[in-house]
């Protein structure tokens, strides 16, 4: 083994003697009969990851120096980048990273506090309060969006009115439609995002790092402070680097509480540009995506030059019991509050889609309001049941697509070592710096540009193409990490035991990494259901998805039957999630 | 009749050479053992006669069969060798029962439902583990995965069995155990097998034959007795344990019955006569080998007259048990001792000891560096 370790260090030349050789270590690499079809096999992947990431880029490029609408003839000029460099755009550009920062400060402080008390507390019912944190995280947030819009209106808002009615006052104390408002709304999905990653770095800490430190003299909070914390320390920045990325992508939160009220960010002032402008201004809103996406490209390598040589392995494969603190009575307060964050992001707006529901004015909650009226007419739109059919269409066909694709491209990259395999990694993880919104732009300019007889503008299938990009990196990421932990040994031990190059694909990786398949399949899933930004882009009459149903009935004031669509998207949520977890514990018995 | 058969392999991975241009043959129902340090090239090895890595240079055949041969251009996968295997890890699926991984071999060869049942049920109790059947792969022990693995690898009669270093995983005392078991399962059924490791007890208690092995090229090849009492070189002899090693000049060399040698040595202050593979010229340099488990240790008067004898002071003592390993000097070599537990060393302490007859042997200085 050593030598094989050993070998390993001389990189490429290794690299190239191993193919000289004809057989590579590992399953893939014997596939030495077969060299055109990987050679081919490989090629196609390129072309189909680079259709989906690197042309609409390209096309961004294009776009952004193009004086006309995609698919028209004009010239090329610098306007839109011109254009960009306003005085409005600096303030655009200072509220984005400021809302943005705004946000992930505090999102961290709870999520450190949550994580703490799910991993390493003797809170009561642990298991479940994490469900109930992470749950937010799987809501689309353009439901919570309304709910709040709803729940913190200034006129008509459950809360100002509870207020009022409590203090006898007249005030208004709460307006969603603030600054404020989208630091909330955007802390909602913050936290649990960050509880995810935060939660993980403290189970999987070797436990004997902090008792040694107790061995040493330190006591209990001197080692959570230059011990744990410290520890921790790689897996804070890198969660707030990508927090803050986040932030920075975030269309729903600006978009309900920042335009009301006059607060634009980048992704907005892209809508804005291409859908509600008397003439749309492409070239302007290509620009400005491309801007956007240098600053995500300066904003990625700043966090890998944050995080190099930081990455502790205190992560390993062991299932650690990791040191409990003993609360005592305190243990009912941290319960309380987790309770209380779970009631805040999802029974209050949760609680306000289904009372918003069966009254017959929002705002006017009275027994003689009391109607299933909404329920009626929702069951009775046609382009409501044509939006709910397109996005669940969208949903089983992009989730199976995606993780196929992510499936295939964490094999090439993980067990393989086939040529290549580097730039189709890299290939598949550009979307991950790319807001739904700038993609969507990029898919705008890269299907009007197809030539004629390929017809996807306009279709399903420019959203099934931009879904699919927008979830690969994510894919390729469950599949790889599912990949790693499978020895190469339980491969080639059925190779020698008679078993071909394909029966082993079949009954031994497959077989073992379906449950991850399926926990990215969910997962994939959710992100269509909410996508809400490029789909606003490449949608048409026909190709509604639910999100975009739910923006137009909002923006046509009807918060009624928005309430009733959004809970039963919400039921859909809760189902898949539960399903999701019952095949994590699943797996987690077996392997 | 060969079973295998490596001529003149060779594995390089790009400039480093894995393994060196080594030949070594298996006999049928033979247990030969790839012996060495860790990145001597035992492991890669096996992986080219299982094919899962492909020799650069070289000649592999299983049975009749030429299975690897660069220069013809042949190169047979492994599924195709019919082999059975035992991994280090054990390599047991886990999302399969004891019953379905040890079934795995035959359901893939297409065996009749009522063959494979029997089969499977047959290897199982050959291990011992019929009880286990089915068990969930996960929820087994280490020892009892090992038993399956086995099982796996017998089931459906494979030419060959290699085994990657089965018992290291093992605490010690199962390994013996295992290791034991193992051995006489491989007699009674008389299993050809090939096996990696780098523990020299673990070779020596299971082989026929040992194969030495240290940076891609083998050092020597030889029953467990050969290679641990009459090593080649220094190298392999100073592989098992830490021999003594006493330099001397030899005033007498004369030929006797089995094609070996007997000398007369002379060293720095002592002389007595060792035994060798080669002949030697008298005045020749020369090392000799002596185990710390074969010298003698005692009071003056008792060891007086042996031939090959010094006096000395006990530098250390360690008790381990079974036996106390004594450092002595002597004022000469330094000499290693392991003693019987009973003796009543203290540092400190004058004795004298002693190398009765046999207990040397001697090989050429420069052999092997």
């Amino acid at each position: 083994m050593a030598v094989v370790a050993q070998a390993d260090v001389s990189g490429e030349s290794d690299v190239a003697a191993r193919r000289a050789a004809g057989l590579p270590r590992g399953l893939a690499g014997l596939l030495s009969g077969t060299a055109l079809g990987r050679r081919l096999g490989m090629t196609a992947l390129f072309l189909f990851l680079a259709f989906l990431t690197l042309y609409p880029l390209a096309m961004l490029l294009y776009g952004s120096l193009h004086s006309t609408p995609p698919g028209m003839a004009g010239e090329f000029n610098l306007d839109g980048y011109r254009e960009i460099l306003t005085h409005e755009n600096i303030i655009i550009l200072v509220n984005t990273i400021g809302l943005s920062l705004a946000k992930t400060v505090p999102s961290i402080g709870l999520a450190v506090l949550l994580a703490w008390i799910c991993a390493r507390t003797d809170t009561p019912a642990r298991g479940t309060l994490e469900v109930l944190i992470t749950l937010p995280f799987f809501i689309p947030p353009i439901l919570t969006a309304m709910a709040w819009g709803m729940l913190g209106n200034k006129q008509v808002g459950v809360i100002n009115m509870a207020w009022q009615w409590i203090t006898g006052s007249t005030s208004s104390p709460i307006n969603i439609y603030s600054y404020g408002g989208i630091v909330w709304h955007m802390m909602q999905y913050s936290t649990p995002f960050l509880f995810l990653f935060i939660v993980d770095a403290f189970r999987a800490m070797d436990p004997s790092l902090e008792e040694s430190s107790r061995m040493c003299g330190a006591s209990r909070w001197a080692t959570f402070r230059r011990i744990t914390v410290l520890l921790m320390l790689p897996a804070i920045v890198s969660s707030f680097m990508l927090s803050l990325i986040r932030g920075i992508e975030s269309f729903e939160s600006p978009l309900f509480f920042g335009t009301p009220a006059g607060i634009t960010v980048i992704t907005t002032e892209i809508y804005n540009a291409i859908n509600h402008r008397a003439t749309p201004a492409y070239q302007y809103a290509t620009a400005l995506s491309f801007a956007i996406l240098a600053l995500m490209f300066l904003l990625v390598i700043w966090q890998w030059h944050l995080l190099r040589g930081r990455t502790f392995t205190t992560v390993t494969g062991k299932g650690y019991a990791p040191n409990i603190t003993r609360l005592g009575r305190w243990r009912w307060v941290t319960f309380g509050f987790c309770i209380l964050f779970f009631i805040v992001t999802v029974v209050l707006p949760v609680g306000q889609l289904a009372v918003g529901s069966v009254f017959r004015f929002f705002g006017f909650y009275s027994y003689d309001m009391l109607t299933l009226e909404h329920y009626v007419a929702v069951f009775q739109n046609t382009d409501v049941w044509r939006a709910a059919r397109n996005t669940m269409l969208l949903g089983l066909m992009g989730a199976s697509a995606t993780m196929v694709l992510g499936g295939i491209v964490a094999y090439v990259t993980v067990r393989t070592r086939w040529r290549g395999r580097r730039l189709i990694d890299a290939l598949a993880w550009l979307p991950w710096m790319m807001p739904g919104m700038v993609l969507g732009v990029g898919f705008l300019w890269a299907f009007a540009m197809l030539p004629g007889p390929i017809p996807i503008y306009g279709t399903i299938w420019a959203l099934l193409l931009a879904y699919m990009a927008l979830g690969t990196p994510i894919a390729v990421r469950v599949m790889s990490s599912a990949y790693h932990q499978l020895s190469f040994d339980l491969e080639e031990c059925s190779r020698v035991h008679g078993a071909s190059w394909w029966q082993t694909l079949w009954r031994i990786l497959i077989a073992l990494a379906w449950p991850s398949f399926a926990v990215g399949w969910v997962l994939t899933f959710f992100g269509i259901m909410r996508e809400l930004s490029a789909s606003i882009l490449l949608y048409s009459v026909g190709s509604e998805v639910l999100s975009v149903a739910l923006l137009k009935l909002w923006a046509n004031g009807q918060a009624e039957q928005v309430s009733v669509i959004g809970l039963m998207m919400m039921l859909l949520v809760v189902f898949f999630r539960w399903v999701q977890i019952k095949v994590i514990k699943a797996r987690i018995s077996t392997l | 009749m060969v079973a295998v058969l490596v001529e003149d392999v060779s594995r390089a991975f790009g400039d480093v050479l894995a393994v060196n241009r080594i030949s070594l043959k298996v006999e049928r129902g033979e247990f030969v053992t790839l012996l060495g340090p860790s990145g001597c090239g035992k492991t890669t090895t096996l992986r080219m006669v299982a094919g899962l890595e492909q020799n650069t240079g070289g000649r592999i055949s299983i049975g009749e069969r030429v299975v690897s041969d660069p220069a013809a251009g042949i190169f047979v996968p492994p599924d195709h060798r019919q082999l059975g295997m035992v991994f280090q890890s054990y390599a047991i699926w886990p999302h399969m029962t004891v019953f379905d991984n040890v079934a795995y071999p035959l359901r893939i060869r297409r065996r009749p439902k009522a063959e494979i049942r029997e089969r499977v049920m047959a290897a199982l109790r050959l291990v011992e583990m019929e009880k286990f059947a089915e068990r969930p792969a996960p929820a087994l022990s280490g020892g009892q995965q090992q038993r399956v693995a086995i099982a796996r690898a017998l089931v459906f009669e494979p030419q060959v069995l290699l085994l990657d270093e089965p018992l290291s995983n093992l605490d010690a005392r199962l390994r013996t155990q295992m290791g034991d078991e193992f051995r006489a399962l491989q007699k009674r059924l008389g299993i050809t097998s090939l096996y990696v490791t780098h523990d020299q007890e673990e070779a020596m208690a299971l082989s026929d034959r040992v194969v030495v092995m240290q940076g891609g090229r083998i050092l020597q090849i030889g029953a467990p007795e050969e290679i641990y009492q009459r090593p080649a070189s220094r190298a392999v002899a100073a592989f098992f344990g830490s021999p003594n090693l006493l330099d001397a000049r030899v005033t007498g060399c004369e030929s006797e019955a089995d094609g070996r040698f007997h000398l007369t040595v002379e060293g720095k202050g002592w002389q007595g006569h060792a035994r060798a593979g080669e002949r030697f010229e008298v005045g020749a340099p020369v090392l000799v080998l002596v185990r710390p488990e074969n010298i003698q240790i005692g009071t003056q008067a008792a060891i007086n007259g042996a031939q090959m004898a010094w006096s000395g002071r006990i530098a250390t003592a360690i008790f381990r048990g079974p036996r106390t390993s004594v450092a002595i000097d002597t004022g000469g070599p330094r000499l290693n001792v392991e003693a019987p537990a009973l003796l009543n060393a203290r540092v400190g302490d004058e004795v004298r000891v002693a190398v009765p007859p046999g207990g040397a042997w001697a090989i050429r200085p420069e052999a092997g560096n």
